[in-house]
C-alpha cells in the first residue's frame, strides 16, 4: 500500500530536481493554472455540463415543458424499456453503426491501399478531392438528394437498375430495403472522412519499412497487414470513433429522408427525443432518451479508445 | 503504471466536472420549479386584467403578431389585410411571420411572457393549444365570439375544435381560444378531360365511386394519384372512406371525449376497402417511395384521373382543368361526414397589453373582406361573396363543398387528433396495411390498444 506512495513523491522529487530553475516558472505561482483554466471551465460548464447535468436532471421528472414538473423517479427509463418504438430506435442504431462505422473505414481501408500504390493511380489528387466531396456537403442535402434518387417515379437509381430490367422498387417505402437505403447513404458520407485521414496517416509511415520488407519478400497482404494497418492505428481509432457517435445520435438523414417510417423502421434514438420533446411534449421522457444515448456514446467510445492506448 | 495514474486521474477529474455541474443545477431545484408555477399564476393574473379589457393602457396601440403566412399569396393577402387594419384603427401592427414548426417549438414559452405576441397563430390540438391554455397562456374570446356572431357563422361543431376548458384538459368544449380565416376539406380533385375521356362523372353514391375507380383502372389509367412516403397523406385517406362508415357523433366522442372504442365493425371496413382499393392497383404504382409532393406534382401534371386530399393543394392545380367533389355516401343526397376543419386559428395572448385591439385583428383578419383575399389561393373560412371566385371555378366548387358541409353540420375529423400518440400509431399502421402486413381486424386492434394507453394516461 505505501510502497507506491514512497515511488510516486520520489519520482515528483526527482522530477522537479532535473528541470531547469527557471524564473517566473509556473510553480512559483499555483494558482496560475486554475486562473487559466477558470474561463474555459466556465464556458464548458455553462454551455456542456450545465445542459448536460440538467438533461439528467429532468429524466426524473414528468413535465410538458410549462407546467410545474412533478418527480416520477426513474419512471421514465421503466416506460422507454417497455416501449418497442424505443427500443427498435436502439436497435436501428445499433444497424447504423454497421453502415456508419464498418462499412465505410472498411472501404476506406481499402481505398487507401489502392491509392497510395505508388503510379498505380494517375490523377491521385482529382480522386481525393472526388472521393471527399460527400463529407463536405450539408446532412439534410445529402438526405433530399438521396430521396430524390430513391423515388420510384423517375429516380435515378431506378432509373438505372430499369436499364437492365429491373422494375422500380420503392426503396424508402418498402419494409425491407428503407434501413439498408437510408443506412448506405451514411456509408456514402463516411467514408470520405475516414479515407481523408489514413492517406494522411499512410503517408507518415516510413517508406523504408515497405522496401526492407520487399527485400524479405513479402506480398501485397503481408505489408498490408504488418506495416499499414499497425501504422494507421491511431487514424482508425479517430475514424471509428467519430463515425461512432455519428451513428448513435444520427437524426437528419432519418428525419429528412423518411421520418422514421415505414411503420417505424428507421427510427432512432434521436428522432424518438425529438418526437417525445417537440411533439408530445414529454419532455422527461426526451430527457431520459437522451441520458441513454449519451451513456451509450461514452460507453462504446471508450471501449474504441481503449484500442489506442494497448502497445 | 504513469498511463494508469494519468488515465484514473483524468477519470476523476471527468467525474468532479460532472459533480459540478449537477451541484449547479441542484443550487434551484426549488428555484426552477418556482419560476415555472409563478410564470403560470402571472398569467393566469393577466387573464383577468386582459379580459377587464382596458385599451388605454400602455402600448394599445401596437400590435405584434406571430402567423404562419410565410409565403407567396398567403403573405400578400396577410400583409395587404394588416395595412388596411393600421389604417383604419391608427395603429401599428407588426407582423413576425413563422412557420408552423417554429411556431410550434416557440410559442408555448412566449405566451407566457410579458413581450410575447400579442396575436398568434395557435396550432389546434392538445399538445398545442391545450398546453397554453393549461399554462393560462391564452385569453378565452368566448363572449367576444358571441358578439361577433362566429357561433352562427361557424356552428359549435367547427367551433368546438378550437375549445378548451380552463384546465386546458378537456377538448371541444368551454371557452373558445381563437378562429382561423382558412377553412380545410379534405375531398377528390379530378382531372375533367380524363373523366370526359371515359365519359366519367363525379359520383353520386359510394357504389358509384368504386365503379368509377374499376373503370378507370379497367381502362388503363391510374385511378388515385397517392404518395405515402410522408405517412400522413394515408390518413386523409383512411379518413374519407372511415367517414362514411359512422357519424359525427362517434367522430366527435372519439376525438374530444376518448369514450368511444376504436375497435369497431365500421373501422374495420372501412380498413379493409381501403386494403382492397391497394390491392386492386387504384393507387399509384410504388405508393410506399413517393412523397406527398411529388405525388400532387404528378396530378397536377395530368398524370391519375383523381387526387384525394384538402383543399390546401387547390392553389397549385389548374382551376380550368381540375373540378372537386366531396366523398359521397350510401345514397344519393346523403352527405357523409367529411374530413376537414379551421386552418391554424389566431388567438390572443392572455397577458397582451392591448386587448381590444388584438380582439379586433382576430376578427378583421376573419371578416367577410378578409374572406374575398383569402379565396385567391385558399378556401376561406366565412363564404365569400360570388364575385371573388366567379374566375376560379375550382375555388367556386370548393366553396359550395364547404357550404354544404356546414350547411348539413356534416363536418368530420382528421382521425390523428384522437390522441397526442396517435398520429404516429395511425400512420404506422396504415402503412402497414397497405402493404398487407396487416390485417383490419388486427388494425383496429392495435389502434384501439395505443387509443386506449394514451386516453387513459
Amino acid at each position: 500500500m505505501s510502497e507506491p506512495v514512497v515511488g510516486q513523491r520520489e519520482r515528483r522529487v526527482a522530477g522537479r530536481a532535473a528541470q531547469p530553475p527557471s524564473p517566473g516558472s509556473v510553480w512559483r505561482r499555483p494558482w496560475l493554472p486554475y486562473a487559466l483554466l477558470a474561463l474555459p471551465f466556465a464556458i464548458y460548464g455553462t454551455f456542456v455540463l450545465y445542459p448536460l447535468a440538467l438533461t439528467v436532471r429532468l429524466s426524473f421528472y414528468e413535465w410538458d415543458g410549462l407546467t410545474a414538473p412533478s418527480f416520477t423517479g426513474l419512471a421514465n427509463y421503466v416506460d422507454l424499456a417497455r416501449d418497442d418504438t424505443f427500443v427498435a430506435a436502439l436497435t436501428h442504431n445499433g444497424v447504423f453503426l454497421i453502415f456508419y462505422t464498418v462499412l465505410p473505414v472498411a472501404l476506406a481501408l481499402g481505398l487507401t491501399v489502392l491509392l497510395t500504390q505508388e503510379g498505380a493511380v494517375r490523377g491521385l489528387g482529382v480522386y481525393r478531392i472526388g472521393l471527399f466531396v460527400p463529407q463536405v456537403m450539408p446532412m439534410v442535402v445529402v438526405g433530399v438528394i438521396w430521396r430524390w434518387m430513391y423515388s420510384p417515379v423517375d429516380g435515378a437509381i431506378n432509373e438505372l437498375l430499369g436499364l437492365v430490367g429491373i422494375a422500380a422498387t420503392p426503396f424508402l417505402g418498402n419494409a425491407g430495403t428503407a434501413l439498408p437505403a437510408v443506412g448506405l447513404v451514411a456509408s456514402w458520407v463516411q467514408y470520405g472522412f475516414a479515407l481523408v485521414l489514413f492517406m494522411a496517416g499512410v503517408q507518415s509511415i516510413d517508406r523504408s519499412l515497405y522496401d526492407a520488407a520487399s527485400v524479405d519478400g513479402a506480398g501485397m497482404w503481408a505489408k498490408f497487414r504488418y506495416i499499414t494497418l499497425p501504422g494507421l492505428r491511431g487514424p482508425i481509432v479517430v475514424a471509428t470513433t467519430v463515425s461512432m457517435i455519428a451513428a448513435l445520435r444520427v437524426f437528419d438523414l432519418v428525419f429528412v429522408m423518411t421520418r422514421g417510417g415505414p411503420a417505424q423502421r428507421t427510427t432512432v434514438v434521436a428522432f424518438e427525443i425529438y418526437q417525445r420533446a417537440f411533439v408530445l411534449r414529454e419532455v422527461g421522457g426526451a430527457a431520459a432518451s437522451a441520458t441513454v444515448l449519451v451513456v451509450a456514446i461514452l460507453v462504446l467510445s471508450r471501449l474504441v479508445l481503449r484500442f489506442q492506448e494497448a502497445p | 503504471m504513469n498511463d494508469q495514474g494519468h488515465r484514473r486521474r483524468r477519470i476523476r477529474m471527468l467525474s468532479l466536472l460532472f459533480a459540478a455541474g449537477l451541484a449547479l443545477t441542484a443550487c434551484l431545484p426549488g428555484g426552477g420549479d418556482d419560476e415555472e408555477a409563478s410564470a403560470g399564476e402571472t398569467a393566469g393574473a393577466q387573464t383577468g386584467g386582459g379580459q377587464a379589457g382596458d385599451p388605454s393602457q400602455a402600448g394599445a396601440d401596437e400590435l405584434v403578431v406571430w402567423d404562419i403566412y410565410v409565403r407567396g399569396t398567403e403573405r400578400d393577402v396577410a400583409e395587404q389585410l394588416t395595412s388596411e387594419f393600421e389604417e383604419e384603427h391608427g395603429v401599428t401592427v407588426t407582423r413576425e411571420p413563422k412557420n408552423l414548426d417554429d411556431l410550434k417549438a416557440t410559442l408555448p414559452l412566449a405566451m407566457g411572457q410579458d413581450d410575447g405576441p400579442d396575436v398568434a397563430s395557435v396550432n389546434q390540438g392538445r399538445a398545442d393549444m391545450g398546453a397554453i391554455v393549461a399554462a393560462g397562456g391564452l385569453m378565452d374570446l368566448t363572449d367576444f365570439g358571441r358578439e361577433q356572431g362566429w357561433f352562427d357563422t361557424w356552428g359549435d361543431n367547427l367551433l368546438a375544435r378550437n375549445m378548451f376548458d380552463e384546465s386546458g384538459e378537456q377538448f371541444g368544449t368551454g371557452n373558445l381560444y381563437g378562429v382561423a380565416p382558412q377553412a380545410e376539406i379534405v375531398g377528390w380533385f379530378y382531372d375533367r378531360d380524363t373523366f370526359d375521356e371515359h365519359g366519367l362523372e363525379p359520383p353520386a353514391t359510394f357504389d358509384e365511386l368504386e365503379q368509377l375507380l374499376a373503370t378507370l383502372k379497367d381502362a388503363g389509367e391510374t385511378p388515385i394519384t397517392f404518395g405515402n412516403l410522408d405517412a400522413w397523406p394515408a390518413i386523409h385517406t383512411y379518413g374519407a372512406i372511415e367517414h362514411t362508415f359512422v357519424d359525427t357523433a362517434y367522430l366527435n366522442s372519439l376525438i374530444f371525449d376518448g369514450d368511444v372504442s376504436f375497435d369497431t365493425q365500421e373501422n374495420a371496413q372501412a380498413a379493409e376497402t381501403l386494403q382492397r382499393w391497394a390491392d386492386q392497383g387504384y393507387f399509384t404504382e410504388n405508393f410506399s417511395g413517393i412523397g406527398y409532393d411529388d405525388s400532387w406534382a404528378q396530378f397536377a401534371a395530368g398524370e391519375g384521373a383523381l387526387l384525394l386530399t384538402g383543399s390546401w393543394i387547390a392553389g397549385e392545380l389548374d382551376p380550368e382543368q381540375v373540378g372537386f367533389f366531396l366523398t359521397p355516401g350510401d345514397s344519393a343526397g346523403a352527405l357523409p361526414p367529411q374530413t376537414g376543419g379551421m386552418g391554424v386559428p389566431l388567438a390572443v395572448r392572455a397577458g397582451t397589453d392591448a386587448p381590444e385591439l388584438a380582439r379586433q385583428y382576430v376578427a378583421w383578419m376573419t371578416s367577410e373582406r378578409a374572406a374575398e383575399l383569402w379565396a385567391e389561393a385558399w378556401l376561406p373560412s366565412r363564404t365569400p361573396a360570388a364575385d371573388a371566385v366567379a374566375d376560379n371555378p375550382l375555388m367556386g366548387e370548393l366553396v359550395g363543398a364547404w357550404d354544404q358541409v356546414l350547411a348539413e353540420d356534416q363536418l368530420g375529423h382528421y382521425l390523428d387528433w384522437a390522441t397526442p400518440t396517435f398520429y404516429d400509431a395511425l400512420t404506422a399502421q396504415l402503412q402497414e396495411l397497405l402493404a398487407d402486413r396487416t390485417e383490419p381486424r388486427a388494425f383496429v386492434e392495435a389502434l384501439q390498444d395505443d387509443y386506449a394507453q394514451s386516453s387513459q394516461g
